[in-house]
């Protein structure tokens, strides 16, 4: 489904991925883990489309296509989706809307028609009890004085109704009490399936304990380091970050 | 184009033309404050860019046209004309003027309470002059410019309405102004609204072309609020490309009065509001919301002079403005608080979003105070699209082209939200998105 290879990526002429290599396949979940400033943020957004990085080297294919050649709306189109560590504030954006435009757009390229309002406001009603979000938020501009956790869930939400192929997970736990970590974990799970795959970016492994990935990565020095299964985020959460990075310095 | 070489003269001259045949043109008063008028027309005559209120604002395009009243329009509306253009279908009256000129077949007065009187100030002039003696004139200050007092002399129709004491209207009450050509025709409208201690009212202005003819609108309202009465007066000039429109509008407040003004701005060559606000007795409360959109080639002006004469009393300001293409704006936000003027709440606030590398705005937020127990607060704000807020919403699909209308809209939300109808807020949601979608909206940084 996404192979990246070989790529290389500088903001301001600063190496920020140096030679990342990662292959997801359907239905996977992958773990990327890694210090602060290791680059795991700028891959996700490279990903997306966001602008402010040159890509110097590598390519990345997605279904196919040639990724990086992409728009950022046409990534999305083709079912990529990047939750975001900080969801941007739009105020005066109804959420409602929002969230109407980004599916129709999105069904617009399945070749799916357009949803009138009552069947979207079902289907958004639907998905938002899967992400335990009041229906008043969908009223609201968009993460307009959301709290963090609501803010979190409101991703959640665009991700279950846009039930994208790839899904990023940037931070997504930053910042959550353990209750609202637990509603958007559940909700991720649920949205398991084999056709579709998943990319945690975290910190830390308190995430992994909800969402279970198949493989973790550790980034360090934009590229990486040290591949495994679900063991090796234990194995970091008890002995930290510096062993792997320092053997892969030497 | 008939560029007129002197204006004052030209105008001067069709005042003299016109005046034996105003309406009351043999009742004294009335007499006495037209000739007056004249007079300080022909003494300062237009305004010069060397005046501060009009720095940034030119008249040449404004100016440069032998403009007459015409009595007979190119077009004569239809039914469907007037249909299309209304913002309150519930109206409780409706009164349509074409060309400054009240059109008795489109306007409905009738259901209206006891007490309340919408009409035809040119009807109102010519049979019961004594009705409109106490206020006409009396709350605007004719001499402030050429513009006002050109008005002033040339009084002759435009709306009356008078809201008696302790009544509340059930619905709104419409003024549709249209304007069609032929070139050169003006409109000197002239309106009047009295509300009457402790009634509530709320009034829509819609002003309108009906063709792409070259049209000017001087139009000055009064308004006048008793103690405790409360207005909800809202404005829509959504003229053609080439009108030429200015608005000034004065109100007077009494003890414990409310105004709301909502002023949306979107048509025109060339554009100006005014609003001349006087807080004139405690605890009175003025709140303004406004939206000016400028695109190419177009020069949206709105002047603010809110005064706090007496203590305790609050003011509120809202404007946003967006500008695109070579579009150019000009906010001028002026609240003065009088030493007298203890325990006052003013607050007043510009936004301003620029489309393009050539969009132009000057905004200049002034907060005069002379007293020392206040609450007062101003802010401005120039901006563009956020690039984080657009990389959002196209990360989840939306074309670049949506996601820019969607901010937009975003933007002007505020002023939306406070329309007092919903006629008018889905009207000018309509029309923002047309406007938008018509001028190209250039990302910052990036050459045109």
């Amino acid at each position: 489904m996404l192979t990246v290879k070989d790529l290389n990526v500088s903001v301001e002429q600063q190496p920020i991925l140096e030679g990342l290599n990662l292959t997801v396949a359907p239905g996977e979940v992958h773990a990327i883990m890694g210090p602060n400033g290791s680059g795991k943020s700028s891959f996700a957004h490279v990903l997306a489309g966001r602008e402010g990085y040159s890509v110097t080297g590598g390519e990345v294919r997605f279904d196919g296509a040639d990724l990086l050649e992409l728009p950022v709306e046409e990534r999305a189109r083709k079912g990529l989706f990047l939750a975001l560590q900080y969801p941007v504030e739009l105020p005066g954006v109804s959420n409602m809307v929002f969230l109407r435009e980004a599916l129709n757009a999105v069904r617009a390229a399945r070749g799916d028609s357009v949803l009138d309002v009552p069947a979207f406001m079902k289907l958004v009603r639907e998905k938002a009890a899967l992400v335990n979000m009041a229906p008043e938020l969908l009223k609201r501009s968009v993460n307009a004085g959301f709290s963090g956790g609501e803010k979190k869930r409101n991703e959640i939400l665009q991700l279950a109704l846009l039930e994208p192929r790839l899904a990023i997970l940037d931070e997504t736990d930053s910042g959550l009490d353990i209750d609202a970590l637990r509603v958007v974990a559940d909700g991720v799970n649920a949205l398991r399936s084999p056709q579709r795959s998943f990319i945690l970016v975290t910190h830390y492994q308190r995430l992994l304990e909800y969402i279970e990935p198949d493989y973790v990565h550790v980034l360090s020095g934009g590229r990486i380091v040290r591949s495994g299964d679900k063991s090796l985020a234990l194995e970091l959460e008890r002995r930290g970050y510096g062993w792997v990075t320092e053997g892969a310095a030497a | 184009m008939n560029a007129i070489a002197e204006p004052v003269e030209h105008f001067r001259t069709l005042i003299d033309t016109l005046a034996p045949s105003l309406p009351g043109a043999d009742v004294e008063w009335l007499a006495l404050q037209r000739a007056r008028a004249t007079e300080h027309f022909v003494d300062q005559g237009f305004p010069s860019r060397r005046q501060e209120a009009w720095r940034y604002t030119s008249l040449e395009r404004v100016l440069d046209q032998p403009w007459a009243p015409h009595a007979r329009p190119a077009l004569e509306p239809d039914a469907s004309d007037v249909s299309e253009r209304q913002l309150a279908p519930d109206a409780v009256a409706r009164l349509v003027f074409l060309n400054g000129r009240w059109l008795p077949g489109f306007s409905h007065i009738d259901a209206l309470a006891a007490g309340v009187q919408v009409g035809s100030l040119h009807e109102t002039l010519q049979q019961h002059p004594e009705r409109l003696e106490t206020w006409l004139g009396q709350v605007a200050r004719t001499e402030i410019s050429g513009f006002t007092a050109l008005n002033t002399a040339l009084i002759d129709d435009g709306a009356w309405v008078q809201v008696a004491a302790g009544v509340r209207l059930s619905g709104p009450i419409e003024l549709l102004y249209l304007s069609g050509g032929p070139d050169t025709t003006a409109a000197h409208t002239r309106n009047l609204v009295v509300i009457g201690q402790d009634a509530k009212a709320t009034l829509v202005e819609h002003y309108a072309s009906l063709d792409d003819a070259a049209l000017f609108t001087n139009s000055l309202s009064e308004v006048v609020l008793g103690e405790g009465a409360s207005l909800e007066h809202a404005r829509l000039q959504d003229e053609n490309a080439q009108a030429r429109h200015i608005s000034n509008i004065f109100v007077r407040q009494g003890e414990s009065s409310h105004y709301h003004g909502v002023c949306v701005s979107l048509g025109g060559v060339w554009s100006r509001t005014e609003y001349h606000n006087r807080m004139q007795e405690t605890g009175a409360g003025c709140e303004l919301d406004g939206l000016y959109v400028a695109g190419d080639g177009q020069l949206n002006d709105v002047h603010l002079d809110i005064a706090h004469g007496v203590p305790a009393c609050s003011s509120r300001e809202r404007f946003k403005g967006i500008v695109l293409g070579r579009g150019r704006a000009v906010f001028d936000g002026r609240v003065r608080v009088d030493a007298d003027a203890q325990k006052t709440d003013a607050h007043l606030a510009n936004d301003n979003l620029l489309l393009s590398r050539n969009a132009e705005v000057d905004t200049k937020p002034q907060l005069e105070i002379f007293a020392d127990d206040v609450k007062c607060s101003h802010g401005t704000t120039v901006g563009q699209l956020e690039p984080a807020q657009l990389f959002y919403l196209r990360s989840r699909g939306i074309s670049d082209e949506v996601a820019r209308r969607l901010l937009c809209l975003g933007f002007a939300t505020e002023v939306l939200d406070s329309c007092p109808v919903d006629g008018l807020r889905s009207r000018v949601e309509q029309r923002l998105q047309k406007l938008l979608a018509k001028s190209p909206v250039i990302a910052p940084g990036i050459e045109e």
